[in-house]
Parts: C-alpha cells; structure tokens; sequence
C-alpha cells in the first residue's frame, strides 16, 4: 500500500494523467480537423487544381495565391510582373506565345519577391518561357526589398516542404474561408474567372482626363511618391534575384520586357533627375544579358504611339486591356528585341522623347 | 523561437518533453538534452548568437569556479565588470555614443549591433550567481547543470530571472525526468491561460495602442487616454501572460519557476505594485542593487538616493533610450514620496490609492511605450486636452480602430469594445494566473478551457506579433 501511495506521488494521480490525455487529445483533434478540412477545400489552391469547389480568387491576396497557381496549374509560359500586367489573360499569353500560359502578378511587386514566384515555378516544372516585365522600381532599394504596403508575403507557400504550411492549415481566417466556400456564402470580394483572376480593368476609367486629374505638373511624383535610386544598388539587386535565376535555367526561354508606361513617367523622371540612371540601367541589363543565349529583352518604352496616347492609361503606370495583350504579343516577337545594333537608337529615341514632352501641355480637365 | 509560434507550440515543445522522458532514466542524458534543445531555440533566430550565449557561459562558470575556490573580490569584479560590458557593447553602445554625438557634435559611427536575444535576463542571471557564489550561497561544479540553469528555454528570452538556489535542486532531481501527470497536467493549465492572456487579449489591445501612440498629435483627449489605456492593458496581459506560458512549459518538465506577477494592478501604492509586477526583476534589483548601495541603512535621504539610483538603472535595464530611464526615475520618485507618506502614518483610503495608483502606473506608460521623448510628450498633451484635434476625431479614430479590430477578429465592429471590457473585469477581479494555478484541479471544466483554449489560440496564431518584452 506504501508503495502504491508513493508511486502515486511521484507519477501523478491517475485522474491528472486522464485529465492531460483528454484535453490534449481533444485540443490536437481539433486542429488536425481544422487542418484537414482546410487542406480539403485548400482555398489558395496551395495543394491542387482543380480542387473541390470553384477557386476563388481573393482581391489582395496575390501573394497566397500566386505560388500555388505556380506549383500546381497547367501552363508552360509564365507573365511575372506587377499591378500593370494584372489585366492580362492567361488565354491571351497562351495564344501569343503558343503555349499555355500564367498570370502570376502582383501588385507593388520586388524583384526580390519576382525572384521568389518565378523561381517556384521553376521548381515546380519545367517552363518553356518566363516573361519578366521588369519595373524600375522593382529595383529600387536593397535586393531583398520589399513594399511595406504588399502585406506579409508567405513564404511557407514558396516551397514544397508541407511541414511549414501550418499557417495555412491551422489559421482561423482560412478556416473561415474555407467554410464560405463550403456554405456557397459569398460576402468576400474575389473573382472566379481563372483565365484573368486579377483583372481590375472594369472598375477603372482609361481616359486621357482620368490620368491627368491626379497629376501636378510640376511634381509629376506626387500621385506615386516613388523613391529615387542609384544605378549600383539596381544592378545588384538585379544581379542577386534574376541573374541567377537565367543561368541556372537554360532550357527556358526569358524574356525581359520593358512595359510601356505612359511617357508621363519618363517625364517625371526627367523632372527628379531619374533619366540617366533608368537608361543607364537600361542598358547595363542588356549588355549582362546579352552573352546568355535563352534571355531576349523586349523594350516597348519607346513605342509612342502607346505611351503618348493617355487615353489608354488610368494613371501614368496603369494601362487598358488591349496594351496588355499587345505587350504580350510583341513579348513573343522579335520586332521590339533590343540587339547590339538598336540599342544606341532605343535610348537616344527615348531620351528624346522624354525630354520634348512639356507636362506643363497636359493642362487639367 | 516565440512562445505563440506553430514552431513552438507544435514541434518544439511537444518534441523536446517526449524525447526528455524518453531519456528519463538517464538523468544526465535528459540533462543535456534539455540543454541542446535550449540552444537551438535560443539560435533559431539568429544562430550567429548562439556563440555570444555558450562564451557567456564558459567565461562565468570559470570565474565561479575559481570563486570557488577562493572569493576573491577582485574576481567578483572582473566577472560582473565583463557580464555588464558585454550588455553595454551590445545594448548601450550606440545609446551612448548618440548621446555623445549630441553633446560633443561629433563621436564615433554608431556600430548598429543586433540585440542578442535575452541578453539582459541571461546577464543578470549569471551576476546573481556569481555574486551568490562569492557569498558562498550557491556552487555547481558540474558544467553541463550550470549550462542548463542558465539556458532553460522556458525562462532563457524574457525570465523570470532566476535563482540558482531555486532551481539547481529541481534540476538535480531524479524523479524530475520522469513524467508526473499533475505537473503535467497543471503545465498545460498554465500553458493555456498563458497563451489565451497573450494571443486572444494582448494581441486584441495592440490596434489600439499602436493606432493611438502612432499619431498622438492628432488625439483628443478621451482618445488618448483609450489609447493609454489599452496599452496598460496590453503590456500587463502580454508580459504575464508569456511569463505564464514558461511557467507551464518548465512545470511540464517538473520545474517550478517563481511567479512574476500578482495582479499588479491591483496594487494601492507604487511599493506593492513592486511587488507584484515583474516580482523576479524587483528582486534582482532589490538584492543585487539596492541593498549593496546600503538600502535604508544610511538615513531617509540615503534611502531616496539609493531608490533612485536603482529605478534609474532599473528603467535603462529595460531598454537603451531616455525615454525608458525617465520611468525609471519617476517611479524612483513614486517610491520616495511613498516612502515619506508611509512615515507621517496616515495612510490614504484604499480606494485613493489604489486609485492614485492605478493612475501613476498608467500615465508612466506613456514614457514606456513612445519610441521617442517627443512621442511621450505629444500623448501627455494629448491626455491632458490640450490638443487641437476636433471633438468628433475621437470617434471617427474609435470607429476606424473599431473597424480595424473587427476584421482582424472577424467580429461586428460594435463588439470590440468587449475585449477591453472584459481586460478590465480580469484585472481588478477575477482571481490570477497564480491562484488559478496553485488551486488546479483536474476537472472538466478546466480539461473543457484547455480542450478550447489551445487550438482557438493555435488558430489565431498567424496573426504571429513579437513579445514586447523582446526588446529589453
């Protein structure tokens, strides 16, 4: 009997040993329900496609979603880029590229963070061809830089090891997703149409007075406050997140296209003495890349017809639909291909053009 | 690694406790286990740390030993004079070289070193033993203990502080590798309350806090002291609810921590909120500091001297600004005024001053939680009205925290009021973690809090945020 009471004092009482299996054991029940339903409908399509249910695809939510449609969606050419190239179908990069094709945009994208989508993709399958559209400021800032407005990005979504998606599995705002989509309750903001999931176009107005109505003249950057740069951190940042990415992957055709912002842009770049360094930029991107046989780069910043007509902008970035599929089509041609013998040109033509463009004409509405 | 993190809550801490009593019958081997699994959660952040932590660690066990041998005070010296220069370098430097910047106009660069985690408890931890040791009140000759004591993950980031006397027995202990169901069961009690205290109400404070102290200028007066308010709140229940959770991390492997709170706010004047608000910090600084200086042998304006002198380093322990060593001081201050109220004998009702109290500490918090002197100052204003901010901005900056708060949680804006509400009723009347746990039981109530608790808070856990305490 003495040794009964003392083991007991020593192991515990046999009612706190069942107290502790019963409590825990309902605790880590529930939560590998919770994770199981949340893999079961995986409303990021982090694990399938198609999945049980239609997929949605959740405004602002870019960075969730985009590495799953990378690992998991049936495509062979990749459109990496930011909120500018969000109105681009996968059906229209499909037909101009011959292939089948993957929006995986996202807004105030980083090169840091264009690295890490693009290098999933490639993890994920092999890619017949990777279009980067590659944004100045993108670049700028320190090579792991990332937009403090984009949100936390997940990285537990960016690579294959299932163990570390416990974020994703055991959150209670996916289970609440999860359980919308289950109940049909569609109070969220989200698209459905997996042909062009982030398209925004037809809640914007692309007009020549829309783009000029938030604009100073005399502080062309006031609208976007974008920060100034320096061509050596532009080049490093390049150089650590996309240059290996080019040599690692031979087999796969990049292309590095310069998008047609609004000439706008470059004139606000002449206003803050920014010029120089993006041309310098320009230019030192092609002659890095040159020598690789599977990278091409593609400038449409120089097409005036595009960038002079501000009808077809929102603002001076942000362009209409049908430049988002004539960008694609020119990215999968060669009349736009920068080579030894146009670059000269390219550059002086640009430099010209921003340079004669008088914001103080735009006048105001 | 944080405590609110899927790392630690479902790998780390389930991993180390199985593979420990896997190992209960080779008590050393557990030992040395538990140390291994304190270093890799000490470096999961920052493994470059991780050889400041061991060099600390061989550097005073040998002093201790040699105090050992002979207490010589010039060895006491040498090992606090390194203990606090290693803290200076890495917390104080930069500190003091902007100050000298400001006085001088020039000085060296700043060296911009990254605050190792825990630095301040690991230090003072091991100058309480050094000086135990040379008072000959502690001794441990085995290196693989001492390793121990000092890395025990559960304490290692943000205390309590600890006693070598306290826990070197508990360590020592053969039946301790073995697991006991009550310590086991009222460890994850705690463990709960714990992380119910940090994730689903500390967390739930923060938006307000941080929208209030991130624009103090624009506050009306009501607003402002909302925004005091919640951060009161949320340093209180984030704090003690981190320190519940490593106590009932260490009670799952049989150790007994001491407490470090005890419903502080409750306090009715600035010398019991002493003793009940970060009991363990108090007590280094009460043993280690004060009385040394000669405590209250020397006089009542010796006394306020030394009291001064201990809440100003005991404010600049908390972190390397003016800001933390201006409430120090005041409440240095609030413990003279105390002190020479206390000798006219006429007590304040207990309402007044529990009342006075309660205000001080609140107000204090000002200095604590601004990142800058002018940020103190601009919220003082704020609090006292003298602002220009229109009336109605109080609402409109209410309904957009309110906005805020109920996405987050996903609840109707109108009910975020509720967890403040709730925050208060906890604070001045439910019973503490501390009662809770010392008359646990195991019965279905609390198994059905705990079966609720954890995986509710689990859930909540994306939304991860650091301790506050981190810093210090």
């Amino acid at each position: 009997m003495a040794d009964v009471v003392a083991a007991h004092s020593i192991q515990g009482t046999p009612a706190a040993r069942r107290w502790f299996a019963a409590s825990l054991g309902v605790a880590v029940a529930s939560l590998v329900a919770v994770g199981g339903f949340n893999a079961w409908v995986d409303p990021f399509q982090q694990y399938r496609i198609p999945g049980p249910y239609p997929a949605r695809y959740y405004t602002s939510l870019h960075r969730y979603i985009a590495p799953g449609l990378a690992k998991n969606a049936a495509y062979d050419t990749l459109l990496s880029g930011s909120s500018i190239v969000e109105n681009t179908r996968n059906s229209a990069i499909g037909q101009s590229c011959q292939g089948t094709g993957l929006n995986v945009a996202m807004p105030a994208l980083t090169a840091a963070e264009q690295s890490l989508i693009v290098s999933t993709a490639l993890a994920a399958k092999p890619l017949k061809r990777a279009i980067l559209i590659l944004d100045f400021n993108a670049f700028s800032g320190a090579p792991d830089q990332r937009n403090p407005l984009a949100g936390p990005i997940p990285r537990y979504f960016y690579d294959r090891n299932p163990l570390n998606d416990l974020p994703y599995l055991l959150s209670w705002s996916v289970l609440v997703k999860s359980w919308r989509i289950v109940t049909g309750d569609r109070s969220e903001r989200f698209r459905t149409d997996s042909d062009a999931p982030w398209w925004w176009a037809d809640e914007k107005r692309f007009a020549r007075d829309e783009v000029v109505k938030r604009l100073d003249p005399r502080d062309l950057n006031a609208q976007f406050q974008q920060p100034p740069r320096e061509l050596a951190g532009m080049q490093e940042s390049f150089r650590r997140n996309l240059l290996p990415l080019m040599a690692a992957h031979p087999q796969t055709e990049f292309v590095l296209v310069w998008p047609p912002y609004s000439v706008v842009v470059w004139a606000d770049f002449v206003q803050r003495r920014q010029l120089d360094v993006s041309l310098d930029f320009k230019r030192w991107v092609f002659a890095t890349t040159r020598a690789l046989p599977n990278v091409r780069v593609v400038d449409l910043q120089g097409v005036a017809e595009i960038t002079h007509d501000l009808d077809r902008y929102t603002d001076l970035y942000h362009f209409d639909p049908a430049v988002n599929e004539w960008l694609i089509a020119e990215a999968c041609r060669d009349r736009y291909r920068v080579r030894a013998d146009n670059v000269d040109a390219l550059e002086a033509e640009l430099r010209r053009q921003a340079q004669t463009f008088d914001p103080g004409l735009l006048g105001h509405p | 690694m944080l405590f609110n993190s899927y790392d630690y809550l479902l790998w780390f801490l389930p991993g180390t406790l199985v593979v420990f009593f896997l190992l209960g019958r080779r008590p050393f081997a557990a030992q040395v286990w538990l140390t291994v699994a304190s270093l890799v959660f000490y470096g999961w952040w920052n493994p470059w740390h991780l050889p400041l932590i061991l060099g600390s660690i061989a550097f005073n066990f040998a002093i201790a030993a040699s105090l050992r041998k002979m207490a010589r005070r010039s060895v006491l010296a040498l090992g606090v004079a390194a203990n606090l220069a290693v803290l200076g370098v890495f917390k104080y430097a930069d500190f003091f070289l902007d100050n000298v910047a400001r006085i001088a106009g020039d000085a060296p660069p700043l060296l911009h070193l990254a605050l190792p985690l825990g630095i301040s408890f690991f230090t003072f931890t091991q100058i309480a033993y050094l000086v135990d040791v040379y008072r000959r009140k502690a001794q441990e000759p085995v290196l693989a203990n001492y390793a121990l004591f000092v890395t025990f993950f559960p304490h290692l980031l943000a205390g309590p502080i600890l006693h070598h006397s306290e826990m070197m027995p508990q360590f020592a202990e053969r039946t301790n590798k073995r697991p006991q169901w009550d310590h086991l069961a009222a460890g994850l009690y705690l463990l709960a309350i714990g992380l119910v205290k940090k994730v689903l109400i500390a967390d739930t404070f923060a938006p307000i806090a941080d929208a209030g102290f991130g624009a103090p200028s624009t506050l009306t007066a009501p607003a402002a002291w909302v925004a005091v308010l919640a951060y009161t709140m949320q340093i209180y229940f984030d704090f003690s609810g981190y320190t519940d959770m490593a106590l009932g991390a260490a009670r799952l492997f049989n150790i007994k921590m001491p407490i470090n709170f005890d419903s502080p706010y409750r306090a009715r004047d600035i010398r019991d909120f002493w003793h009940r608000w970060h009991i363990t910090l108090s007590r280094f600084l009460r043993e280690y500091l004060y009385i040394p200086l000669g405590g209250n042998r020397g006089g009542e304006a010796r006394t306020a001297v030394n009291l001064l002198a201990t809440f100003f380093l005991g404010g600049l322990w908390h972190g390397a600004a003016w800001t933390f060593v201006i409430w120090g001081l005041l409440h240095g201050l609030a413990m003279v005024v105390c002190r020479a109220w206390g000798a006219f004998g006429r007590p304040l009702p207990r309402g007044l001053g529990w009342a006075i109290t309660f205000l001080f500490v609140m107000t204090t918090w000002v200095f604590f939680r601004a990142t800058s002197l002018d940020g103190a100052l601009a919220m003082l204003q704020a609090m006292a009205g003298m602002n220009a901010a229109p009336a109605a901005s109080t609402l409109a900056w209410l309904s957009e925290v309110q906005a805020r708060l109920g996405t987050l949680l996903a609840i109707p804006p109108a009910w975020t009021l509720v967890p403040p509400a709730i925050g208060l009723v906890v604070v001045w009347r439910r019973a503490n973690s501390n009662a809770l746990a010392m008359r646990f039981r195991p019965t279905l109530a609390n198994g059905a809090f705990v079966a609720l608790a954890l995986p509710v808070c689990v859930l909540q856990l994306a939304r991860v945020t650091p301790f506050l305490y981190f810093n210090f």
